[in-house]
Parts: C-alpha cells; sequence; structure tokens
C-alpha cells in the first residue's frame, strides 16, 4: 500500500486544473541562474564560467541504438488514461482544454483518448483556408455530437481572417450548439487565444509539472534496468537516492526547475544530454582523482549527463525582429516558412533572414516542414520573452 | 579694511595640504559622475522591460548624490561650517547669481527638482513645448531629448516652471499608440469597429493586458476611427501605428469601404468659409 502510494506520488501524470499547476521548486532561482550564467559567460568566457567536475571531450555521445534503450520516446498513453479518467468530472461541460507547452504531448494525448472513446477528430484547415476566413472546416462539427480537436494551434492564424473562423467554432461550440467535444491546445495559443476570442469558464487540464524526484523515478523507469548516470557540473550520481535525498536529487530538480516541470522538454535534455566515456580516457577527472561517488561502478554502465544550463543562450541584445518571429512560432505551435508573411510585419525575405540565422544556432528547429523553438532553447527564449513583456504561456 | 577682515574669517586657511585635498575631491567627484552616468546608461541600454527605466532613473539621482556628497566633503575644508558663516557666503553667493546667472542657476536646480520629482527620465517619451521624443540623457542643466527624425535637442530644466510636460510612458513600459482612419460616412460602424479591433489584437507588436479601444467619431466629411492600444516596448511606437494602419487600410479596402473623400482640414476649412 506504501508502495503503491509513493508511485502515485511520483507519476509524472497527474492531470490537473490549470489553477493548480505549479512549476517545480527552485524554478525561479533557476532563471536567476540562467541570467548569472550569461552574465558570467559574457565577462569571463564560456570555458571559465562552467566549473566541470567531468569535461566534455573525455565524453562522447551516444550510439542511436544505445540511445534509443536509455532515453525511449515518451509513452503519452498513461496520460491518456489520466485524461479519460479526468473527463469523467467534466461530463457537462459542452468544450474541455487539455493544454502543454511545446513538446507537451497534448496533441498526442487528445488523439489517443479520441481514438479510444472512437470521437472523430475535426481535419486541420489549411493555409488558404485560415488566410480567406473559410468556415468550411468549422461545419464539419456541425454533423457531429462528439468530437475532437488534438491540436488547436493548427486551427487559427494571427491575421484578421484566420481569426474569424476559430472564433466562430469556439462561439459555436462554448454555446453547446456542436454537442461536447476535447480540445488539445498548446499552452501559448491557449494564452493568445484567451486574449483575442475569450476562454472564460472553459474548463482547462494540464499535466502537473514535475519534481526533480519524479523525473529520476521516471527515467530510471523508461531504461528499464537503472542506468547509472553522473552529473559532470558535481561528478555526483543522480539517479540514485543513496544518501540525503534532497542532496541526491538536485541536479535533477535544477533540470526540473529549468524545463519549469515539463517532461517534454526534460527527456529533450535527457536524450541530448547524455554521454558515456570516450574510449581513450580513463575514469578519473582531470585532475587524476577518481570521482568520489563512482569508485566502485561499473564504468561500462557509466552514463554521464552534461550541465543542462551549459546551452546556447539568446543574447541579451536579441532584436526585435527575432524575438517576433520567436513570439510568433510559439503561439502558433510552429510554422511553415510561407505562412510567416501573413503574420509577421516584416517583408518575406527579412522574416525568412531571421529565421535562417535562428535555425543556425539552433535556437529553431523544424518537425514536418514546421518551424519551432527547440527544445533545448526553450527556456532561455520564454525567459527572454517574459522579461520584455510579450504574452507569455500560463504553464 | 574691517569689512574685508572679517569676510577673511570665513574662509579656512588653505595650505598646500587643503588644496591638494579639494583637488582630489573634484577629480573623484568628475570620474565618480562620469563613470555612474556611463555605466548606468550601458547597463540600461541593454536591458528591457520596466528594470530598463528604473535604471536610467537611477541616472540623475546617483549624480546629485555624488554631488551632494562632495559638497559636504569640500565645503568645511573651504569655510568653517557655522550658521553666521553659511549665511553670509550663501547670501552673498545669492546676490550675484540673481543679478549675472538667473536662467542658469534656475535650471540647475530645476535639474535637481527633476532628479527628485521625475518629470522625465531617461527612455521616457516626453513633449516639452512642441518637442516630441525620446528622453535620452537628463544633464544638470539640459534633458536631450531624441526625436523620430533622429534630432538631439537640448531642452533646459528651467521650462519645469511654467511649461506642461508631456510624458506619454511615465518610467513604464506603457505607451498609447493612436492610428486613425478617416472612412466615408456610409459603411456599417459596428463591422468597422470589429474589425479595427481585431486588426489590434492580430498587430505582433500589440502588448496584452493593456485595453484595446476603438473610438469613433462623426465628423461633417465622414467618421474617424481611432485605435487605441499599446505596444510591447514604447521604443516600437512608429511601427506600430505602421502596422495597424496598413492591416487597418488593407482589411477596409477588402471590405470596399471607403476612405472620406475630403482630407479632414480640407473640409473643416471649407465648412469655416461657408459659414
Amino acid at each position: 500500500m506504501a508502495q503503491g502510494s509513493t508511485n502515485a506520488a511520483l507519476s509524472p501524470w497527474n492531470v490537473v486544473a490549470l489553477d493548480t499547476f505549479q512549476t517545480p521548486e527552485r524554478t525561479q532561482a533557476s532563471q536567476w541562474r540562467r541570467s548569472w550564467r550569461a552574465a558570467t559567460t559574457w565577462m569571463i568566457g564560456k570555458e571559465a564560467s562552467e566549473r566541470q567536475a567531468k569535461q566534455e571531450s573525455e565524453l562522447r555521445a551516444l550510439p542511436e541504438v544505445k540511445l534509443a534503450h536509455v532515453a525511449p520516446p515518451i509513452d503519452w498513453m498513461p496520460a491518456t488514461e489520466r485524461l479519460k479518467q479526468a473527463l469523467k468530472g467534466y461530463e457537462d461541460a459542452p468544450v474541455v482544454l487539455f493544454i502543454s507547452p511545446p513538446y507537451g504531448g497534448h496533441s498526442t494525448v487528445v488523439s489517443q483518448w479520441a481514438a479510444q472513446q472512437d470521437i472523430p477528430c475535426l481535419t486541420v484547415p489549411t493555409l488558404k483556408e485560415l488566410v480567406d476566413g473559410s468556415l468550411a472546416w468549422v461545419e464539419d462539427a456541425t454533423q457531429l455530437k462528439r468530437w475532437a480537436i488534438p491540436a488547436l494551434e493548427y486551427h487559427f492564424l494571427r491575421h484578421t481572417n484566420g481569426l474569424q473562423s476559430v472564433r466562430e467554432l469556439l462561439e459555436r461550440a462554448l454555446s453547446g450548439r456542436l454537442g461536447q467535444s476535447v480540445m488539445g491546445c498548446d499552452s501559448w495559443t491557449y494564452a493568445y487565444l484567451q486574449h483575442a476570442v475569450g476562454l472564460e469558464g472553459v474548463p482547462v487540464l494540464t499535466l502537473q509539472g514535475l519534481e526533480g524526484e519524479q523525473l529520476a523515478h521516471y527515467f530510471s523507469q523508461a531504461a528499464g534496468e537503472c542506468p547509472t548516470v553522473y552529473s559532470t557540473r558535481t561528478g555526483k550520481s543522480i539517479l540514485t537516492s543513496d544518501s540525503d535525498q534532497k542532496e541526491a536529487y538536485k541536479e535533477l530538480q535544477r533540470l526540473a526547475a529549468h524545463c519549469r516541470g515539463h517532461l517534454g522538454i526534460a527527456w529533450h535534455y535527457w536524450r541530448e544530454r547524455l554521454r558515456e566515456p570516450a574510449e581513450d580516457s580513463d575514469s578519473s577527472d582531470n585532475n587524476g582523482h577518481k570521482c568520489s561517488d563512482k569508485e566502485d561502478s561499473d564504468t561500462s554502465q557509466e552514463l554521464w549527463l552534461l550541465d543542462a544550463l551549459a546551452e546556447a543562450e539568446l543574447p541579451t541584445d536579441t532584436g526585435d525582429l527575432a524575438t517576433l518571429l520567436l513570439h510568433t512560432l510559439l503561439i502558433h505551435g510552429g510554422l511553415e516558412d510561407h505562412a510567416l508573411k501573413h503574420v509577421l510585419p516584416f517583408s518575406d525575405h527579412e522574416s525568412l533572414n531571421a529565421r535562417f540565422a535562428l535555425a543556425r544556432r539552433g535556437i529553431l528547429s523544424s518537425q514536418q516542414g514546421r518551424w519551432q523553438v527547440a527544445p533545448l532553447s526553450y527556456a532561455s527564449v520564454r525567459q527572454l520573452l517574459e522579461s520584455r513583456n510579450y504574452l507569455v504561456d500560463p504553464l | 579694511m574691517e569689512d574685508q577682515g572679517q569676510y577673511a574669517k570665513l574662509f579656512n586657511e588653505m595650505d598646500s595640504q587643503a588644496l591638494i585635498t579639494l583637488g582630489l575631491i573634484l577629480v573623484s567627484t568628475i570620474l565618480l559622475i562620469i563613470v555612474s552616468q556611463r555605466g548606468l546608461n550601458w547597463v540600461a541600454n541593454r536591458l528591457h522591460g520596466q528594470v530598463r527605466f528604473r535604471v536610467f532613473a537611477l541616472v540623475p539621482l546617483t549624480r546629485l548624490l555624488i554631488l551632494i556628497a562632495a559638497l559636504a566633503i569640500a565645503v568645511p575644508i573651504i569655510i568653517e561650517p557655522s550658521l553666521r558663516n553659511m549665511v553670509t557666503l550663501l547670501g552673498a553667493i545669492g546676490l550675484a547669481i540673481g543679478f549675472a546667472l538667473k536662467d542658469y542657476v534656475s535650471s540647475l536646480i530645476a535639474g535637481v527638482v527633476s532628479a527628485v520629482e521625475l518629470p522625465y527620465r531617461p527612455g521616457d517619451w516626453v513633449n516639452i513645448e512642441g518637442t516630441y521624443g525620446e528622453v535620452k540623457h537628463v544633464g544638470m542643466r539640459t534633458v536631450e531629448v531624441q526625436t523620430p527624425d533622429d534630432d538631439l535637442v537640448a531642452v533646459p530644466h528651467l521650462k519645469l516652471w511654467d511649461t506642461a510636460i508631456y510624458n506619454a510612458n511615465n518610467g513604464g513600459t506603457s505607451l498609447q499608440c493612436v492610428a486613425s482612419f478617416y472612412l466615408h460616412p456610409e459603411h456599417e460602424a459596428g463591422w468597422v469597429r470589429k474589425a479595427l479591433r481585431d486588426v489590434a489584437l492580430t498587430s505582433a507588436y500589440l502588448k496584452f493586458g493593456e485595453p484595446i479601444i476603438v473610438v469613433a467619431e462623426e465628423k461633417p466629411w465622414g467618421t474617424h476611427y481611432r485605435i487605441r492600444a499599446y505596444p510591447v516596448d514604447p521604443r516600437q511606437q512608429f511601427l506600430f501605428i505602421t502596422d495597424l494602419t496598413v492591416r487597418g487600410k488593407a482589411v477596409l479596402s477588402a471590405a470596399g469601404i471607403q476612405p472620406a473623400l475630403l482630407p479632414p482640414d480640407a473640409a473643416l476649412d471649407a465648412r469655416g468659409a461657408a459659414s
């Protein structure tokens, strides 16, 4: 029983109302740390500002096969099950929103839920339909009693015509004329639509933010047999809890705070920042001393996690063009190149040049042709936008 | 001879050590002012949002504090700081200023008042007697305003005493912008109002959390619409107004709404001439 309650407490799949969402402990401290790191990097250089117990040069990236084993793709099915249970409390609501930040899995979860319930999903309108303000795709919903939208962010455009159809859909749906629906929505789109269309009184669900211990539990479980993972920053094991628990999970608490408790983002860090010792390096640190926690461990199973904060940060003098582009991409859950001209007050080539520049620096990444803020840049981009008074998501 | 002796008693004996100390105070004050002004401006120009304005507000205040501290250290070296001595000295200085340097000193005093009352601070967008622009530097005697045409205008602080200072953002990040549309009287006003609100809502520059208001006013030549909204950063105001204007025109034109036939000034002139 006690084991069961512990597992429940460590589950990363708690679906909660938006009002009760909480970022992990030390989230604010993580933002200060990021600013401090940026300042010290600027003053004394990147190398000097990063005190490491293990140098990155002694490590190498994991082969794809091993990575797939140690950090397999997230299976969102448990979240779908928890959403199904949570929706039982909203059977009378005409619309329920399930929101998550980029890479947070709302689209997959709602798709899986709809497939389980045998509920049709509305087709995504084309860019032309959105720019023309066509209501044809909204009419599809009038024939249905129950329906779902996995990703509402693809059903609107920040454009005078692009708002019309989603406004029409939400007005009809909220009045109950379209039966019942569940909509997955990016948290940034939700923030925007709340102002542009108005979503007062709509039940909004989300996944609760994860603490470091929950992340440790998830990564251990996902890898099957628990690997021994050390922090390159401290040289200490980060998944085990032999010593004082708070101290043991401190590194993953840093990661959780950095990712604002979002599993999707944390998983990308985990996958991208895991390393194994290079063949020609021994297990000693750069001073020739063994790291304290790993003296007796099996080096074949030994993995290292690079410092989460040692990522390419956006410079503080990032210009308006880049900032507006980043904000626009987040609000739309990513955009294709040819859609940029409809939503940005710049010429085609200006928008594309800015997009190219950000993509070259690894700030943006492309998924199925849509450019979105890369998962490892998300935290710094969000902090930058918040510091400049742009509308940010509630998560 | 007796008077001369009395005035001489005001001042301490100035030996070489006192002169060196005064020199050091003078040099240190100048250096501290230069370093603090440039440093704070440098930092503020690299910040955004409210923090930027807070750091800018420290610029004149820091200079004032340094000057007061320097005077507090230097004056006792020059004169014996008794009440009688101070009254005599200030009286003599006041007399000289009253005749010769009235406006100059008035500007300096207004500069001190401006550092305390903060009617403007670097980063603010102000209008002083028709000069509109961003406050770049609040000096001891003048405030430097950079206009949208990139002219740097030095306005003496003296204006504080008898001129209205219009401050558009008052040390904050909220600056209201107005985009005007002049339309032919025959149109569906309700639709135009909604469309113009959507134009503001879909602007990339829009600051959320501030109101968006569309004001309609009937005129003899048609209807004058104004979108009142706020950009994310006050420095984006002209880009924001341009964006609202360009996209607003496109939306109205696509809906077949005609602009007013006569320019407002011409229409009003014609009306005035007729009456």
